[in-house]
């Protein structure tokens, strides 16, 4: 075939060349230029949207700081260059408080909205890690999650909601011996068993927090001789969680993935289902009139032992490296007006974390209401453990049928191993 | 290389033919030679070919329907059913979300720079090494280089993302310079492999008739090289095209990310948006496809070019 010569192909790798590198450092300077930016990460994609409205109305109404939405830059690459984004508004966790716990996040405790917040709610990014002195992360959002049920299938069956164990068995008996599902569960998805089959029993019968707050103090010392440990202290609701599994889910979980399950559930499949608010959208894009209502799980025979599991969807902070503290500060104030707050959570099926947070309206959520408001809430023991160790995986294992004694019994040993190292 | 049989598993063994003469496997395993059009086509080769081409043509059509499905119909459990009705919301909300033309534009430049600098260093330094072989410096840099290939990026991250950090360079351009550094110990292996082949005495003369170095270079050998410069774009073409980890970990600015990473905002544990991640994905193949069709023909002459001699 005929070539082109060999100087046109050069001259024009050159200039390939040339036009790449002045186009990526003309981008570079554009947005380096403007000072008073503020850098404002937020990587929920269902709530981009609303955030985006926010930013603009915000940046029209003022001129001091110019407000930029990050939906993709690395967190842990930006703390360790130095550079992190000026406000975070995310999902609060282990991880997250990792950055907190070495003092990489600055103190909000002089902002007027930290007073706002609910101390029980406050208390929840505690549990995970302090730092001496500091209130450095302000939640946002909370989400609550228990068992959703399907109200058609209960009023059909002239089924109660159940408020203590036996009434939840009895429950799963009349809907079997109806033909109806029980639960539906999607284990092919590890984090679906912890979130909801883990967390739930759990949280239904362990006080979650002083559980850990133990654990974190015995250390390496856990095992089969410690006062406390997964083997003993949570063998009972692992036990129920596995004899729940066996009886009243639907024979085919195994293979069900959470898009399944949550197609599935609305269309009716199923009368309950261990999901949290999120899957409430998921649901509506099938069904999106259905009926659902929520309640917590009970594990003892007490029905004021009731709880549901919690956890900060969002939480603000404000990182030390930021070079515009100021900006970021302006703008988390705004973001923490009450009716933009109240505005989010109503629409994400979110609780409020303030005082005078408006209360919660949509159905579907309702049922969580009287709990939350007592803080009669627990966050989920599969969020406390390090992710170093697979305890989504085990807890699969458990519900796809292996051994709980022996499962915790390995939870326990990787506890202490992980303790030593630490 | 002037013929260009249909087949790409036949144009292995023609390009095995033409490099020496003499096939290089036995004769019974090979059903038909180059160039021969009259035979009949194996009907056990056939479906073999066409059981390979269905497990590319079936996730494409998913994720064509898909792209086209509403949300209700994308998450009914129906991968393969056709769009009904026919929507191009996905299109709209993945074109906003990511803010396609700026990121594909993006992607572009750093992919452009990539090919660039891997095929021009990647041919120097190979040009380079060969030629001097015999000096212990430029045979031991060559397996300097190579020794890189076994350092995969997520191992030197953490310093990367400081250099870059210190140097200014946690931008595009910081990018391509890392994706150049890190394809080319490959197309240095391809390059000096191929350029052992090319008879010294073609450069001799090329002295003689008073060339220098550069010009023996670019008039001579680079022409030359032009099979495997073209399997080496190729494979820094892909590899920086689809990366993700790089510039998602070296890239600042948020508004500096490629298609890769903006559209990762699609794939959460907790929401499934289909039929708009889908749309997405097909904006971001769609270049690599509309090139490919375009440049077949050498892309498949590159590949074979680097199964024979790589």
């Amino acid at each position: 075939m005929p070539r082109p010569s060999p100087r046109r192909i050069a001259r024009t790798i050159a200039a390939a060349v040339a036009l790449t590198i002045a186009g990526s450092t003309l981008a570079g300077c554009a947005s380096a230029s403007s000072a008073d930016t503020v850098q404002f990460h937020l990587s929920k994609p269902e709530a981009i949207p609303y955030f985006r409205e926010l930013i603009q109305q915000y940046n029209a109404s003022q001129s001091d700081v110019n407000v930029v939405l990050d939906t993709s830059s690395n967190l842990q690459a930006g703390f360790l260059r130095g550079n992190p984004p000026d406000l975070g508004l995310l999902n609060y966790n282990m991880e997250m408080a990792r950055f907190m716990e070495r003092g990489a996040l600055s103190d909000l405790s002089d902002m007027p909205e930290s007073e706002r917040i609910l101390p029980e709610v406050q208390d929840l990014v505690d549990q995970y890690a302090t730092y001496p002195g500091r209130t450095s992360v302000l939640p946002y959002s909370v989400m609550a999650a228990s068992v959703i049920y399907n109200q058609e299938i209960f009023d059909e069956q002239g089924l109660e909601v159940p408020e203590t164990w036996d009434e939840l068995i009895a429950v799963c008996d009349q809907l079997t011996a109806a033909g109806i599902t029980p639960f539906y569960g999607t284990f092919r998805d590890p984090w679906t068993v912890a979130q909801g089959w883990f967390d739930y029993t759990v949280g239904g019968e362990v006080d979650v927090a002083g559980f850990y707050d133990e654990m974190n103090e015995l250390g390496t010392e856990v095992g089969p001789q410690s006062p406390v440990s997964f083997e003993k202290t949570f063998a009972q609701p692992v036990d129920r969680m596995q004899q729940l599994i066996t009886d009243y889910a639907n024979p085919d979980a195994a293979s069900r993935t959470y898009g399944d399950g949550n197609l599935a559930f609305a269309e009716g499949e199923a009368a309950m289902y261990m999901q949290g608010p999120w899957a409430l959208g998921e649901i509506a894009k099938t069904s999106p009139d259905l009926a659902l209502g929520t309640f917590p799980l009970p594990m003892t025979d007490d029905a004021d032992d009731l709880e549901v599991r919690v956890n900060i969807d969002l939480a603000a902070w404000i990182p030390e490296a930021s070079d515009n503290q100021e900006g970021a500060r302006a703008f988390l104030s705004y973001l923490f007006e009450q009716d933009v707050m109240d505005e989010y959570n109503a629409a994400q099926l979110g609780y409020g974390t303030t005082v005078d947070a408006a209360p919660v309206t949509d159905p579907r959520i309702l049922g969580m209401k009287d709990y939350y408001d007592e803080a009669a809430f627990y966050q989920g023991a599969s969020k406390a453990i390090p992710l170093t160790i697979p305890t989504e995986n085990y807890t699969q294992s458990i519900a796809l049928g292996d051994d709980p004694a022996g499962v915790l019994r390995t939870l326990d040993a990787d506890w202490a191993r992980l303790a030593l190292r630490q | 290389m002037s013929t260009q049989p249909a087949l790409a598993v036949e144009n292995v063994d023609a390009a095995a033919t033409l490099t020496d003469g003499k096939p290089r496997r036995g004769p019974a395993r090979r059903t038909r030679s180059s160039g021969g059009g009259g035979q009949r086509p194996s009907t056990r080769l056939t479906l073999l070919l066409v059981l390979c081409s269905i497990t590319v043509l079936i996730p494409l059509y998913v994720t064509v329907s898909m792209a086209f499905k509403t949300q209700a119909q994308a998450v009914d459990g129906n991968a393969f059913s056709l769009p009904a009705p026919f929507s191009v919301d996905g299109f709209v909300t993945a074109w906003n979300l990511t803010d396609y033309p700026r990121a594909f534009i993006l992607s572009v430049l750093i992919t452009a720079g990539t090919v660039a600098g891997t095929v021009i260093l990647g041919a120097f330094a190979s040009f380079a090494i060969t030629r001097n072989w015999n000096r212990r410096l430029f045979r031991w840099s060559f397996f300097y280089l190579l020794a890189a290939m076994f350092i995969p990026f997520p191992v030197v991250a953490l310093p990367q993302i400081q250099l870059t950090g210190f140097a200014g360079l946690d931008n595009p351009v910081g990018v391509t310079i890392l994706h150049i550094m890190f394809q080319l110990s490959f197309s240095i292996l391809l390059f000096t492999a191929f350029l052992r082949s090319i008879p010294a005495e073609l450069e001799e003369s090329a002295r003689i008739d008073g060339a220098t170095t550069w010009q023996t270079f670019w008039q001579l050998i680079f022409p030359l090289l032009a099979p495997m410069s073209a399997t080496v774009g190729i494979f820094a073409f892909l590899a920086s095209w689809n990366d993700f980890m790089m510039p998602s970990l070296i890239t600042s600015d948020p508004s500096l990310q490629t298609l890769p990473v903006v559209q990762s905002i699609f794939q959460t544990q907790f929401s499934n948006n289909y039929n708009v991640s889908f749309a997405s994905y097909l904006m971001a193949m769609a270049p690599a496809i509309i090139v490919f069709l375009f440049t077949q023909r050498w892309v498949m002459e590159g590949v074979t070019q680097g199964a024979v001699k790589g």
